[in-house]
């Protein structure tokens, strides 16, 4: 979107207007998604509604360096994730609290469509994992990014992200290895395999 | 790979199609046989399938406003002061002297008239060719309506049911025009022709010399035309309303006639 003639940098939008018509016609259909992600990074209503609003925000201030070509959703996850780090992770524990897991659950309760005890077990399961684990999990399985777009979010190598998303995932099937009878998952062992 | 028992990243690039052959079906061939394999296997399956059946989570419904409202901040703050910390001490002057040949011209203009329509045919011209979008998309005017007093439109807005002269109501956006807030609706008329609807903070007397001006049950009605567009601006008390189309001229001012006669 940024055109360099002899070094100069050539704006990218002819106007303001143009430029905020542009970023809200290709972000703005993704708050839904960036804010259900950040709530699940960070177990609390608030800091994810902060967490999003700051996303956009700096979004919007780098929209020249967006490639319109590429994957908006996995740029803004990318911001998301790399403010989230930076400006909360360092100041925040990695795991969240009891308490915090218990909030999570309660307003879970309130704001999950159709929500059932198998997808409120799933929602506590995730909150518990390591916070590298969980933004593996959460990006390739929830967000359906790619490894190659879950390793730019993350702001790692691809191998780097296909071992943590493997230890997401196998802490997170041992979690719920009691309730996936209830929910209708056979096991090996039930089928007699 | 090990074919006793393989890693457990690799029974995952089976899980999630990274494997190429030969190494997928050897892969395939050793889990059948293996129960240890298909158990750590179902592990990482049942992860996922949760993980991917996770329900969405309702966005706060105060979202939408708050991402409204950071944006027309960096609207009003952005370049100049990120630029004026990097300039050196010899550009301070270069810059002084431009912000003040800016603001001798920007006065001019305000004197001679700020180009108004203008900004209205950009604004018609943005969302016939689909550069300008709607940020709500509803039939509905009083939800559109409601939308506009959400976002923080700090002005009543009246958004018309134009159907009984064929125009269908499109939707809507929170928009800046020529650098102030104005609510942007859209209708698609017969053939699918666009007209676009903007009310803003201001008065007539903000606007260039009109081509013509008409009169219809006391209120006054300036008449622009911009390339193909007919623009028709009236007051309704602080707020200025303005219809642009490429339609007939009579056509349209008859649309303004029938909008502003609501009031």
């Amino acid at each position: 979107m940024v055109n360099r003639s002899r070094g100069r940098r050539i704006p990218a939008f002819p106007d303001p207007e143009t430029k905020r018509a542009r970023f809200e016609a290709a972000a703005l259909p993704f708050s839904g998604r960036l804010y259900a992600a950040a709530r699940r990074l960070t177990g609390s209503h608030d800091d994810a509604a902060d967490l999003v609003q700051d996303t956009f925000l700096r979004a919007y201030r780098t929209f020249e360096n967006f490639q319109p070509s590429t994957n908006c959703r996995a740029w803004l996850f990318t911001i998301l994730y790399s403010i989230f780090l930076n400006e909360r992770g360092r100041r925040r524990p990695m795991l969240l609290t009891t308490e915090q897991l218990d909030a999570v659950a309660a307003t879970d309760k309130e704001v999950v469509a159709g929500e059932s005890p198998w997808s409120l077990e799933v929602e506590r399961a995730l909150t518990r994992l390591p916070l590298a684990f969980r933004a593996a999990v959460l990006l390739v399985d929830v967000e359906d990014l790619s490894y190659e777009e879950a390793a730019a979010a993350a702001g790692c190598l691809v191998g780097t992200l296909r071992s943590r998303l493997f230890r997401g995932r196998k802490l997170l099937g041992d979690m719920l290895r009691d309730h996936a009878r209830e929910a209708g998952f056979p096991t090996p062992t039930e089928t007699g395999e | 790979m090990n074919h006793d028992h393989p890693f457990g990243e690799e029974l995952q690039d089976l899980l999630d199609g990274r494997l190429a052959e030969p190494a997928r079906a050897e892969m395939a061939a050793h889990v059948a046989q293996c129960p240890r394999c298909r158990e750590e296997l179902a592990v990482l399956e049942r992860a996922r399938a949760a993980a991917r059946g996770l329900l969405p989570l309702a966005q706060p419904a105060d979202l939408a406003g708050r991402i409204a409202s950071v944006l027309d901040a960096a609207d009003r703050t952005s370049a100049p002061g990120a630029t004026r910390r990097r300039l050196s001490h010899r550009w301070r002057f270069v810059a002084a002297g431009l912000v003040a040949a800016a603001a001798l011209v920007a006065l001019l203009i305000l004197r001679s008239a700020v180009d108004l329509p203008g900004a209205v045919a950009r604004d018609f011209a943005g969302y016939r060719d689909g550069r300008l979008a709607l940020q709500l998309r509803t039939g509905d005017p009083a939800a559109l309506e409601h939308f506009f007093a959400e976002r923080g439109v700090a002005f009543p807005t009246r958004v018309f049911d134009l159907a009984m002269m064929q125009y269908r109501l499109a939707g809507g956006r929170v928009h800046r025009l020529a650098g102030r807030a104005s609510a942007l609706f859209a209708y698609t008329g017969p053939d699918a022709a666009p007209l676009i609807c903007e009310m803003y903070g201001g008065s007539l007397a903000e606007l260039p010399r009109a081509a013509e001006q008409r009169v219809h049950d006391g209120i006054t009605f300036h008449v622009y035309r911009v390339s193909r567009m007919t623009l028709v601006f009236w007051q309704e008390g602080a707020v200025v309303c303005v219809l642009a189309s490429e339609g007939n001229t009579d056509e349209v001012v008859q649309l303004a006639y029938a909008k502003a006669l609501r009031v």
